[in-house]
C-alpha cells in the first residue's frame, strides 16, 4: 500500500481533455481517475489552473 | 412573512350601551374607562410589533361615525404634548390624540334624549375607504424589494356591545363583499351583548374571528391572543374561530331577522312573506306560485336556523313576460 | 458516479443565502445577543426601550409568543402553550422557543414558560407608559438660539457621513484620493476586515469588502454596529451601557434635539463615534445636545435608512435607479459618485450623461467582480434592490437571460474544483482496501473511491489518522 500526496481535481470531461494535452508538454497528472477526476502535483496546480485558464480563454467569443 | 400589517379598529361608543356594560353584573361588566385603558395597550403592542404598522381608529358614535386617529397623522389633537422620556414618542401620540377626541365627542351627547342608532355601518365603509386608499397608494409608489407589490395585509377590528340593527343588513352585507373583494380580514370582539348575527358573518365570510368575551377582566388578554397576529402569522398560530355561525338574514320588507324567507329568483332579495312583485327589481309573480307558497308556508318558525337562502324553501318564480 | 452537474436556480427566485432579512434567518443582533451572558442580558433588559428595540428585531412568530405571555401573571403550562400553534407552526413554534430561550426572554422549563421577569416588567412599561426609567431619551430644553435642525439637513449630514465611507472603500485602490473617514471609522473598517493594511499605510479594499458594498444600507450599518460593539468590549467599555444607547436612539424622533444630561460617561464618549458614523448630528463637537439622523431613527425598521441622494434630487434614487435590458445594456439614472463606482465593480460603463450612466454587463466585467470575491447571488440581489421603478413592471424583474448569463459566468469560473490530499492505492488485497477505507468512511474523509482500482481519494485532514491506523494494523500484523 502506498499515499501519494496529490491535489484532486473535480472538472468536467471537456476540461479533463484539455488537461490531458497540456499533460504531454509538461508532465504534471499523478493518477488519470475517471471521466470527471485527475489527481495532480500539488506544486503544479497554480501552473496547471493558469495555463488551462488562458487555453479556455481561446474559446471564448468576445464582442470586444 | 415579516412584512408591515395594517390595522383598523371600529369601537362602538354607544354612552346607552356602555352604561348598561358597566352596570352590568352577570356576565361582569367593564367601565368605559377601564376598557379603553386595555384598549390602548393592545394598540400600543400592534404598532410596538414593527415599526411601518399601520393604525386607523374610527368611532362609532349614535348616528354618526367618524376618525379617531391615523398613524398617518390626518388627525392630530391640538393639545401640544409635553416631553416625557418615559413613554416611547408614537404611543404617546395615539394615546393622548385617541383620548382627548373621545371625551370631546362623548360630552356632546344629551343623556336624555334617546339615542340614535349606533353609526357602525359608516365606519366599516370608512375603514373600508382608508384601507382602499392605503393599497393603491402604497402598490403605485413601490418601495419594496422583489417587486412584489407592497401588501399591508390590512385588517379590521370592530369592538362591538351594540346588539344587531335589522335596518342595517343590505349595507352590512356590502360591505363584508367589498372586504372580500379587497382581502381584508374582519375581526368581531363582542365585549357586552347578546351574539351579533350580522358581525359574526363578517367575521366568518372574510376569514376572521370572531370572539365573545366572557370575562372582561381578561379582555386584554383576548385581545392580545385572538386579534393581534396579522393574518400571516395566523397559518402558525390558531386564533378562535367559530363553530357555529348564525346566517340568518333580514327581510328586506320589515328588516326583521329571518329563519325561513322568500328569495326573488331574479335579484336575490329576501322578503318574510310572498310578495306579488319583488321591491327590488319589479319583477312580477304568478298569482298560482303565490298561492302555492302561501299554502307551503311553515306555520311556526319551528325550523332550526338554516340557510334561509336555499332556493328549495321557497323560490318565487317569476311571470315569464309575453 | 455522477459527474459534476451544471445546476442553474430558476430565474427570479432570490437565493436563500443573499437573503439575510428573510424569513429564515434571525437579525443580526439577535444572533449577537444569543451569545451574551444572562447577565449582560438581564441588565440590558432593564431598560424599556431596549426590550422595545429588541422585541421589534424578533422574528413574527416570536413577538406574537412574547405577545401571548406578556399580560400573564401565572406560568403557562408547557402543554397549553404547545397547543396555541397549527400543526404547520410546530417546527418554527419549536425553533422560536429555542431562540427566546437563548435570549433569556423565555428560560427553556419542560413543563411551564413564563417571561424573564426583568423582561416583563420592562417591556409593559415600554407599552403602557410611565416609570421613572427616561430610557426613550431627554428632549433637550427649546433653545431660541439654536433650534433644532431640520430634517433635510440631518438627511444630507448622514448621507454625506455615510457615503464618504463607502465611497473611500470602493476607490481604494484605483488611484484616486476621495475624502478620509475619521481614524476611528478606518480602524473600524480594519477591524471588520472590510480593508486591510496591503504594502505599509495603503489601505485596501478586501473581497468582503466588496461583498459589503453590494448589501442593503441596513445590513451594512448593523454589520458596522456589531463590529463597534465587539470592540467596545476591547476598549474597556459597559457592553450593556453601548447597546441600550445604540437601542435608544432606534426609539427616538427625526428632527428633535435630545439632551446629553442623563448620558452616562460610556455614553458620552461614544457620541463621538456616532457622529463619525452619521448616526447622530451634534452643532459643535462640545455642544450639550445631539439629534439622531434617520440611519439611527430607522435601526430597527426595514424603512430606508438614508433619504434620497444628493444631486438630482428627486425622490426616485430611493427607490432604484437601475434599468438592465435583455441585452445586457445597463442604463443608471445617477450623478452619484458611490453609485457609480459600486456600479463600476461588475458593469463596463460606457458613457455618462449629467444625470445618467450607461454601460454594459460583459463577461470581463462579471469576471472582475468575481475574481474580486464577489458572487454571482450578489450582483443579481443588488440590481434587483436599485431597480428603476419602471423595471417594477416586468416580471420576473431582471431579464432572464441576463440573470442566467452571470450565473453561467460564475459556474465557468468554478469549472475545477481543487482539493488537496493523498491518494491511497497499491493496497495488497481487496479485504486490506475494504478495511482502510472502511475507516476513511468513518472519519468522512473520503473525497473519491474506486473499487475496482483498489484505490481512494482522502483529505489532507485524515491523513495522520489514517496512517496511524495503518501503522498500528501492520504493527499488529507482523506481531
Amino acid at each position: 500500500m502506498k499515499a501519494i500526496r496529490g491535489v484532486l481535481l473535480t472538472c468536467d470531461s471537456a476540461v479533463k481533455q484539455i488537461l490531458l494535452t497540456m499533460n504531454e508538454k509538461q508532465s504534471f497528472i499523478i493518477e488519470d481517475l475517471d471521466d470527471f477526476h485527475v489527481v495532480i502535483k500539488a506544486d503544479e496546480e497554480y501552473r496547471v489552473r493558469r495555463e488551462l485558464e488562458a487555453e479556455l480563454e481561446k474559446n471564448t467569443y468576445s464582442l470586444e | 412573512m415579516d412584512k408591515p400589517s395594517h390595522l383598523s379598529v371600529i369601537l362602538d361608543l354607544s354612552p346607552t350601551q356602555w352604561a348598561l356594560c358597566a352596570q352590568s353584573a352577570n356576565p361582569t361588566g367593564i367601565t368605559l374607562q377601564t376598557f379603553l385603558s386595555q384598549l390602548l395597550a393592545f394598540l400600543n403592542a400592534h404598532i410596538a410589533c414593527k415599526d411601518e404598522n399601520t393604525l386607523a381608529v374610527f368611532g362609532a358614535f349614535p348616528g354618526q361615525s367618524g376618525m379617531l386617529y391615523s398613524s398617518t397623522g390626518e388627525i392630530t389633537s391640538a393639545r401640544t404634548e409635553s416631553t416625557d422620556a418615559n413613554t416611547y414618542r408614537p404611543f404617546r401620540t395615539l394615546d393622548s390624540t385617541l383620548m382627548t377626541l373621545i371625551a370631546e365627542r362623548l360630552e356632546s351627547y344629551d343623556s336624555t334624549t334617546e339615542e340614535a342608532p349606533i353609526g357602525l355601518v359608516g365606519c366599516l365603509t370608512k375603514a373600508l375607504c382608508y384601507i382602499n386608499r392605503a393599497i393603491t397608494t402604497s402598490s403605485s409608489s413601490v418601495t419594496e424589494i422583489e417587486g412584489a407589490v407592497a401588501s399591508v395585509d390590512p385588517r379590521i377590528l370592530v369592538l362591538s356591545v351594540s346588539p344587531d340593527q335589522s335596518s342595517t343588513y343590505i349595507p352590512i352585507m356590502n360591505s363584508i363583499f367589498s372586504a372580500q373583494k379587497l382581502k381584508v380580514t374582519i375581526d368581531v370582539c363582542k365585549i357586552f351583548g347578546a351574539e351579533n348575527v350580522f358581525l359574526q358573518q363578517a367575521a366568518h365570510l372574510t376569514g376572521g374571528a370572531y370572539v365573545q368575551v366572557e370575562r372582561t377582566d381578561a379582555l386584554l388578554q383576548y385581545m392580545m391572543m385572538s386579534f393581534l397576529p396579522p393574518p400571516a402569522i395566523r397559518q402558525l398560530i390558531s386564533v378562535p374561530t367559530q363553530d357555529r355561525v348564525d346566517f340568518r338574514a333580514a327581510c328586506f320588507c320589515h328588516k326583521r331577522i329571518v329563519e325561513i324567507g322568500f328569495v326573488c329568483s331574479v335579484c336575490l332579495s329576501i322578503f318574510c312573506q310572498p310578495v306579488p312583485v319583488c321591491s327590488t327589481c319589479r319583477t312580477k309573480f304568478p298569482i298560482k306560485t303565490l298561492q302555492r307558497l302561501r299554502d307551503a308556508r311553515p306555520l311556526a318558525a319551528a325550523a332550526p336556523p338554516t340557510k334561509p337562502l336555499a332556493p328549495k324553501n321557497g323560490t318565487a318564480t317569476p311571470a315569464r313576460p309575453g | 458516479m455522477a459527474g459534476p452537474s451544471i445546476r442553474i436556480k430558476p430565474a427570479g427566485e432570490p437565493s436563500k443565502s443573499t437573503n439575510i432579512s428573510g424569513e429564515d434567518s434571525s437579525h443580526r443582533l439577535v444572533a449577537f445577543l444569543q451569545s451574551q451572558s444572562q447577565n449582560t442580558l438581564t441588565r440590558l433588559y432593564q431598560k424599556p426601550s431596549s426590550c422595545l428595540s429588541i422585541f421589534r428585531l424578533l422574528r413574527p412568530l416570536e413577538r406574537q409568543l412574547v405577545m401571548n405571555l406578556l399580560w400573564l401573571e401565572m406560568p403557562v403550562p408547557a402543554s397549553t402553550m404547545a397547543a396555541w400553534v397549527t400543526r404547520e407552526g410546530k417546527r418554527p413554534y419549536h425553533d422560536a422557543l429555542a431562540t427566546l430561550a437563548r435570549l433569556h426572554i423565555l428560560p427553556q422549563s419542560p413543563v411551564k414558560h413564563a417571561l424573564n421577569p426583568t423582561f416583563k416588567s420592562s417591556m409593559r412599561q415600554a407599552i403602557t407608559g410611565g416609570g421613572s426609567s427616561g430610557s426613550f431619551g431627554v428632549l433637550s430644553e427649546n433653545d431660541d438660539k439654536h433650534p433644532p435642525p431640520d430634517i433635510e439637513a440631518l438627511d444630507a449630514y448622514a448621507l454625506e457621513r455615510w457615503e464618504t465611507i463607502l465611497y473611500y472603500m470602493v476607490s481604494s485602490g484605483t488611484g484616486q484620493f476621495p475624502a478620509r473617514p475619521s481614524q476611528g471609522v478606518l480602524y473600524l473598517l480594519q477591524r471588520s476586515r472590510l480593508m486591510a493594511n496591503v504594502h505599509g499605510n495603503t489601505l485596501q479594499i478586501t473581497s468582503a469588502g466588496f461583498q459589503f458594498l453590494l448589501h442593503p444600507p441596513h445590513e451594512q450599518l448593523w454589520e458596522l454596529l456589531l463590529q463597534y460593539l465587539q470592540m467596545a468590549e476591547e476598549r474597556q467599555m459597559d457592553l450593556v451601557e453601548v447597546l441600550s444607547f445604540l437601542l435608544m436612539l432606534s426609539t427616538t424622533e427625526l428632527g428633535k434635539d435630545y439632551s446629553m444630561e442623563n448620558l452616562s460617561a460610556t455614553q458620552k464618549a461614544m457620541l463621538e463615534d456616532l457622529r463619525d458614523y452619521g448616526l447622530i448630528k451634534q452643532r459643535t463637537a462640545t455642544s450639550r445636545r445631539f439629534s439622531p439622523t434617520r440611519l439611527a431613527t430607522t435601526l430597527t425598521s426595514s424603512s430606508p435608512p438614508l433619504p434620497t441622494s444628493t444631486g438630482t434630487g428627486n425622490g426616485s434614487q430611493a427607490q432604484g435607479f437601475i434599468v438592465l435590458e435583455t441585452n445586457y445594456r445597463l442604463y443608471a439614472y445617477t450623478d452619484n459618485p458611490l453609485q457609480i463606482a459600486v456600479l463600476n465593480l461588475f458593469v463596463t460603463l460606457k458613457s455618462r450623461f449629467p444625470n445618467l450612466v450607461v454601460g454594459q454587463i460583459t463577461r470581463e466585467s462579471v469576471k472582475k467582480a468575481l475574481t474580486n470575491g464577489i458572487t454571482a447571488d450578489q450582483v443579481i440581489s443588488y440590481l434587483i434592490t436599485h431597480a428603476h421603478p419602471q423595471m417594477r413592471k416586468n416580471k420576473p424583474l431582471l431579464p432572464v437571460t441576463v440573470q442566467d448569463q452571470i450565473r453561467l459566468w460564475e459556474l465557468e469560473k468554478n469549472r475545477v474544483k481543487s482539493q488537496e490530499g493523498y491518494l491511497y492505492t497499491a493496497f495488497a488485497s481487496q479485504a486490506d482496501y475494504e478495511y482502510v477505507l472502511n475507516y476513511a468512511k468513518q472519519l468522512d474523509v473520503v473525497l473519491w473511491e474506486n473499487a475496482s482500482r483498489r484505490c481512494f481519494f482522502g483529505s489532507v485532514e485524515g491523513h495522520a489518522n489514517i496512517r496511524g491506523f495503518i501503522e498500528r494494523r501492520s504493527a499488529a500484523g507482523n506481531a
